[in-house]
């Protein structure tokens, strides 16, 4: 059955394009016409040791990508096909696997672990392959330390592809002895102890049980620790690697170990390669993350429940902690600041130092302020930007009492290094740490206000001067503006701002039009600050804000006309356009929400959507997100005018509805439709048919991202609230769908915060479905039409309320779902209503909910039960 | 080939603190924009929900009231405790005129009960009142203070359900007193605190029938008085209600109780007759043999006489379903009463037609449900009924009316069209009400319901296409259906979970629709 492959996986990485095509399709038909002969040709060619070790990687590569997929639907496709395999089939190639474990060649042994472990993810779920993990641990035994090291490396891989529930406890145990045996610094092979350190990260996950228990975990956490202090860098970055896996699963059972780990740390940190350094450093900020977590469950109440209580880690080790971290900061590189993904040991330990300045608050400012006055004014560059950066770094966390009088010191001497400092990575620290302080300290909640009349000038000045810099620095200045106007954004009718306004206008203008604006991101940043300033405008400003509206369309045309592009250039103008149609969404937000603009704004209405037709001919997701929101603008700011451009907008309405795989437009063009209904009301009837078979589709589609599920129910909410009992004829469709929903979100799993969440989502959308049908068909001589519907919402409300585990958000909606169903239904439920336990203790509840749209959603819910229960 | 990192731990680190603005700008400006959208569709709905708040207030009383409610109650409900006190003292007084101090807090908490919007029963029950009110009840009292206990205990017994529980230890006492040395007033007012507890609940129901209420009832429904006999039907209707069918088929044997029936319906008395006309459609609801006596009795004759000469709606719904009733459960009442031809018969469908027309949406749907049932009699019957008012009526109803009566129209109409089945043959079609009917776009309607949630019209609407696909002259039916989307409204039952429904919307495309349709054109 099986077939010689050889030569089509080594043509398949030929350097020749047409060769090489002509493989991978090949390779393709015959996965497609004959999968079981495709798999054990793929399987030989793996374990053959006389095959070139090219071929045999690609082999198990390629039987890899035949079991698994990233993307969700294809993959349990893929697990499905494997499974309905003739058995023996599959017992071959998994005999073929395992005997590559043994092969001399470390390529091939690696790729068969991989492939190892996928079939262990699809398997052992379905309690298959139970011999599996029993004849890797036999393989532990063995002398050869290149097969003890593939099975370890596979113990690993499986450890990561099954979930710990699938595991027996006892095999669990047998592995971890494994592993922590194969870490031993008494083991020989440095191969071995990395691939087993390397298993064990996998393998902590199901390491609970043995956590629990002291003398297990010490041992771990020895061997752990000794590994740290290998003579292998591989091995040690790796042990570090545990042990920042070990400080978030098991923050709680760490208190025993800290002093050791200090030390080791911070040896590492100092001395060793910045690998391993990076993921010491890496180490302090998980803990970080977790002590912030907990006490943002406290919520500043120390009697208030957390799962997990805070041990306080950080704070103990302050004094310690912030000289390490400190030092860090001092071993900068060159070019980070034009490199986006640069990571290096000043960065990670700035990080690590905001972290900290977040979870102890004022405490670290005492602990930093000297090193800043001591290395502000240095000629040495790296030394005036460590201690900038030390000072952005700290600004969120601690009190703005402690906090302000330190600014209002520092601000002008930042405002003259931004200007006058010879050195680039000085001047980005300058403006990026401007930009925090009016992130953290300037606003409307600010007691003592940072800015006044007096510097407020000076300020501007020097970030509008600064945007012509270097792009790195104008970045960052764009950014400082952007906080400095988002701190204005509910000032009132007056903002200091204005006299400014024109000014910073057209400086922001000119940015974007810079020849080396697409450096840093720069283009971006101008755009996104010159949103904030359009939305921080004020009656006073408004006329210029107008002025933008044809300078953007005119900007936007540009962008259409231009033709013949490369791909490369393509891809900076479909940018270009998702950044305008982004800032004409907001302009039209702005003017269009007040009544003394949106008068004049009307004139540009149709070039502007005839500009938004003629994006959407482009194929650009990105594009197609933005201008559909400012779509969803343009049609609140225009009402029932928008119909005149229904006919034009429908077909990419639709398109939009369709796009399965780039969701988040999807999502975007269900939350327009909202916009619609709530623009046209019943004029979007004749619209409705179509959109409705769309969103039927999605919802029954598998291949569409979950996230995109709950705004649809919303939206069959909205569709029912503009055309009112025209929705009779969706009913039919759309309640079955809303059923089979709720009862699936009714019970959630609720061990799981993010399903909870979603859960909790799900049950929204589908209450604000009822809330609107109910609405909608209220007052209509169909409502009767609801009547079978109505135990059905009422069991729903109920098991909601029995489950005691719905959000706030949930609750209002299905109180007021509850008070919907006696208003539309009245008297004809008011039995079914009293029956339910909904009516009694959730409405209680509701009652005295603190939160002011709870009770009044409930409020008005009793009156309606009363009603309907009476009459 | 695509070749993927393969390091198990890759290249990740976390975000940078410091980091650029549009990061998290451009994703804060979308949140935004989605954000107002959700905070418009809860403003629709705020201002929708408090707009008919408004409403609400117009026809109730305002919040400002609520406020003194609570404080009037708190002012009631002390009453209530310190009247009882009284009433305990008054018992145990021995002295001179203490007959007379009773009936004086008595009378003084029935005030209390009756007078106010929101009677403070639960303080009266929490301050120990039925006891006390049992013990008023005992024999040999005065009639006063009986009648002023009876009329504490119904106000009590109309509140909520536990409080109207609470009157279990009076059941006894009051049966008793409906008895015939009772005087009329005393009985009366027994009659109807039973009447109240009997409307609570089959539990209740139960309690009364086992302790012998029905016999009373029944003599005192006989009475000539008619606020006594009209009181005592109101309970029996209440007590005889069900599910359990043995009070009713029991009530009907009672000696005379046919006959005060009859008398009562006789009589001009509107309020009378419509409490009579109630027991009526229980009898006829639950018990068969009620049904046997009344449709050989006058019974039809008069109702059908109030049917055709009442504009009362209080009496219309009753007579109407007791009509529906008695001709639903016995054929006796199409072959033998209503035959055509027949006085009766041509009244009953005059007042149907009146109710037809008339604005009332009640009684729109029992008309129709009636006639209905006599649709489903001889092809006589439908005959008459297809050329009298009712079928354009009915027509007219049958696209414009509120669901529940368009289903009602819609059995009627289809009845119309198929003679009564013989053996178990498929009935045969009376082939030009049918055509009349599909003339006069009959079609598009029937479809309507078959595209409805309701399982029951939709079926209806299947069976009227059969009729059509089956019936219509030269085979045009198939075509007739499919112009108006037929195929399209029965394919939605390809996959319906009803295997009924399923099975004959499938049978009917196959049949009809399936390889050889279209082929002759």
């Amino acid at each position: 059955m099986a077939m010689e492959v050889t030569q089509i996986l080594l043509n398949a990485q030929s350097v020749d394009g047409s060769i090489r095509k002509h493989a991978e399709e090949s390779l393709k038909q015959f996965q497609e016409q004959n999968l079981s002969a495709f798999l054990l040709s793929l399987s030989n060619e793996l374990v053959s040791n006389e095959k070139p070790v090219d071929s045999r990687k690609l082999a198990g590569l390629v039987l890899k990508n035949a079991l698994d997929a990233k993307e969700q639907h294809r993959k349990s496709e893929l697990a499905q096909r494997w499974l309905s395999l003739d058995i023996a089939v599959k017992a071959q190639v998994k005999a073929c696997l395992l005997q590559t474990l043994a092969s001399p060649v470390p390529d091939a042994r690696s790729t068969a672990s991989q492939v190892i472990a996928k079939i262990a993810g699809i398997e052992l779920p379905q309690k298959l392959w139970p011999e599996l993990i029993g004849s890797l641990l036999s393989n532990i035994h063995q002398l050869q330390p290149h097969v003890k090291q593939a099975t370890l490396e596979t113990l690993g891989y499986l450890c990561e592809e099954v979930s710990p529930q699938v595991v027996d406890q006892d095999q669990v145990n047998k592995i971890l002895t494994a592993v922590v045996q194969g870490m031993n610094a008494s083991e020989g092979s440095s191969d071995v102890r990395l691939a087993a350190t390397r298993a064990l990260y996998n393998a902590l996950g199901f390491a609970q049980a043995n956590f629990s228990n002291d003398m297990e975990r010490d041992y771990i956490m020895r061997v752990v620790c000794e590994a740290t202090l290998s003579q292998e860098v591989k091995i040690r970055q790796s042990a570090f690697e545990c042990l920042v896996a070990i400080s978030s699963t098991y923050y709680d059972k760490l208190a025993s170990y800290m002093q050791d780990i200090f030390t080791i740390t911070a040896k590492a940190v100092r001395e060793d390669e910045e690998p391993v350094a990076l993921q010491a450093i890496e180490f302090w900020s998980s803990i970080c993350d977790e002590e912030i977590d907990i006490l943002d469950e406290y919520g500043g109440d120390f009697t208030a429940d957390s799962d997990i209580p805070c041990y306080y880690f950080i704070k103990q080790a302050l004094p310690a902690l912030v000289p390490m971290l400190l030092e860090t900061l001092l071993k900068q590189e060159e070019d980070q600041d034009q490199d986006e993904g640069a990571w290096n040991l000043a960065m990670a330990g700035g990080t690590c130092l905001g972290l900290v300045a977040r979870t102890v608050g004022d405490d670290i400012v005492p602990l930093v302020m000297p090193f800043i006055e001591e290395n502000i004014t240095k000629p040495d560059w790296r030394q005036r930007e460590a201690a900038t950066y030390a000072f952005g770094s700290i600004l969120e966390g601690p009190s703005p009492d402690k906090l302000t009088p330190i600014v209002h010191v520092a601000l002008s001497f930042m405002l003259t290094a931004l200007m006058n400092d010879p050195n680039n990575h000085v001047k980005d620290t300058t403006a990026w740490t401007l930009g925090r302080i009016f992130e953290f300290l300037h606003g409307s909640t600010v007691e003592t206000p940072i800015i006044t009349p007096e510097n407020c000038q000076q300020i501007l000045t020097v970030l509008l001067q600064s945007m012509k810099d270097v792009p790195n620095v104008a970045e960052k200045a764009c950014g400082a503006l952007y906080f400095l106007a988002q701190g204005y954004e509910d000032v009132g009718a007056v903002s200091p701002l204005s006299p400014f306004y024109q000014n910073i206008i057209q400086a922001l203008l000119t940015v974007t039009r810079r020849e080396d604006a697409g450096e840093s991101r720069l283009r971006t940043a101008a755009y996104e600050t010159l949103n904030e300033i359009v939305r921080c405008s004020t009656d006073e400003t408004a006329p210029i804000v107008m002025q933008l509206v044809p300078v953007i369309m005119m900007e936007l045309h540009q962008t259409l006309e231009a033709q013949k592009l490369s791909s490369d250039e393509r891809e900076k103008q479909n940018e270009l356009q998702g950044l305008l149609c982004g800032c004409l969404q907001v302009i039209i937000q702005k003017l269009g929400a007040a009544e003394t603009t949106k008068y004049g704004f009307m004139q540009y209405t149709d070039q502007i959507m005839d500009l938004f037709l003629r994006v959407f001919a482009c194929r650009n997701a990105t594009v197609h997100e933005e201008a559909m929101l400012a779509i969803g603008a343009l049609a609140y700011a225009t009402g029932t005018n928008f119909l005149k451009y229904m006919q034009g907008f429908y077909p990419y309405l639709e398109m939009g509805l369709q796009n399965f795989e780039e969701y988040q437009v999807c999502a975007i063009t269900v939350g327009v439709v909202g916009d619609l209904c709530r623009a046209l009301e019943d004029k979007i009837l004749p619209f409705c048919d179509g959109i409705m078979t769309q969103l039927l589709k999605d919802l029954s589609s598998n291949q569409l991202h979950r996230s995109v599920k709950p705004p649809i129910f919303s939206c069959f909410g909205d569709i029912a609230l503009a055309i009112g009992e025209n929705f009779e004829k969706y009913l039919i469709y759309a309640m079955p769908m809303l059923q089979s929903a709720a009862e699936l979100s009714a019970h959630a799993v609720a061990d799981d915060d993010d399903i909870l969440e979603y859960t909790n989502q799900l049950r929204n959308g589908i209450l604000e479905a009822y809330s609107g049908i109910l609405q909608g068909f209220k007052s209509s001589p169909k409502t009767q039409l609801l009547m079978p519907y109505a135990y059905h919402i009422l069991q729903f409300i109920d098991t909601l309320y029995s489950e005691k585990d719905m959000d706030d958000a949930v609750m209002k909606t299905a109180i007021g779902v509850l008070g919907d169903l006696a208003d539309t239904l009245g008297s004809h439920v008011g039995p079914l209503i009293n029956q339910s336990v909904s009516s009694k203790g959730f409405l209680e509840e509701c009652l005295s909910s603190d939160d002011g749209l709870i009770k009044e959603s409930a409020d008005w819910a009793k009156l309606a039960i009363s009603r309907a229960v009476s009459g | 080939m695509a070749d993927e990192d393969v390091s198990p731990q890759s290249s990740y680190h976390r975000n940078a603190i410091k980091t650029s603005v549009h990061n998290t700008s451009a994703q804060r400006r979308r949140q935004l924009a989605v954000a107002v959208g959700k905070e418009r569709r809860e403003a629709l709905i705020r201002t929708k929900r408090l707009c008919r708040e408004a409403l609400f207030d117009d026809n109730e009383a305002s919040l400002e009231g609520n406020m003194n409610i609570d404080e009037e109650r708190a002012v009631l409900n002390a009453q209530a405790s310190q009247i009882i006190e009284d009433l305990k003292s008054a018992m145990t007084y021995q002295g001179k005129g203490a007959a007379q101090k009773k009936v004086e807090a008595l009378r003084a908490l029935r005030r209390l009960l009756s007078k106010s919007e929101i009677p403070p029963v639960k303080a009266a029950l929490q301050a120990g009142a039925v006891p006390l009110l049992v013990q008023c009840l005992s024999f040999g009292s005065p009639d006063e203070q009986l009648l002023e206990a009876a009329w504490c205990l119904t106000n009590i017994a109309a509140g909520e359900p536990e409080e109207t529980k609470s009157l279990v230890p009076a059941l006894p006492l009051l049966v008793a007193h409906l008895g015939e040395k009772s005087s009329v007033p005393v009985a009366e007012q027994c009659a109807w605190a039973l009447g109240n507890v009997a409307g609570e609940g089959d539990e209740l129901r139960n309690i009364l029938l086992a302790q012998g209420a029905l016999l009373p009832l029944a003599r005192l429904m006989m009475s000539d008085k008619g606020s006594t006999a009209r009181t005592a039907s109101w309970a029996l209707s209440n007590l005889i209600k069900g599910p359990q069918p043995n009070a009713a088929t029991e009530l009907i044997r009672i000696k005379g109780v046919l006959d005060a029936i009859i008398q009562h319906l006789r009589n001009l008395d509107d309020e009378l007759a419509t409490e009579v006309a109630w027991v009526i459609v229980y009898l006829s609801a639950l018990s068969e043999a009620a049904v046997r006596l009344l449709v050989k009795s006058d019974v039809v004759h008069l109702l059908v006489g109030k049917l055709a000469s009442s504009e009362s709606l209080q009496l219309l719904i009753p007579v109407l379903r007791s009509l529906g009733n008695l001709v639903a459960a016995d054929s006796y009442m199409t072959d033998m009463v209503l035959v055509v031809g027949h006085n009766t018969t041509d009244q009953i469908l005059l007042g149907l037609i009146k109710c037809l027309k008339s604005e009332h949406r009640v009684l729109k749907k029992e008309a129709a449900w009636v006639l209905s049932n006599i649709a489903a009699g001889s092809v006589g019957h439908k005959e008459l009924i297809f050329s009298s008012e009712a079928t354009p009526l009915m027509i007219h109803l049958l696209s414009s009316a509120p669901f529940d009566i368009r289903k009602e129209v819609a059995y009627t109409l289809g009845n119309l069209c198929v003679a009564p089945a013989k053996n178990a043959e498929q009935p045969s079609i009376i082939v030009h009400h049918l055509v009349a009917l599909v003339n006069r776009e009959c079609i598009s309607a029937f479809i309507h319901l078959v595209r409805s949630a309701d399982i029951q019209s939709a079926k209806l609407g299947l069976q009227f296409l059969e009729l059509v696909m089956r019936g219509m002259p030269n085979g045009e039916g198939p075509k007739l259906v499919e112009r108006e989307d037929g195929i399209d409204a029965m394919e939605r039952f390809q996959f319906h979970e009803n295997e009924e429904m399923r099975n004959m919307a499938n049978g009917l495309v196959d049949k009809y629709f399936g390889e050889d349709y279209g082929l002759d054109e």
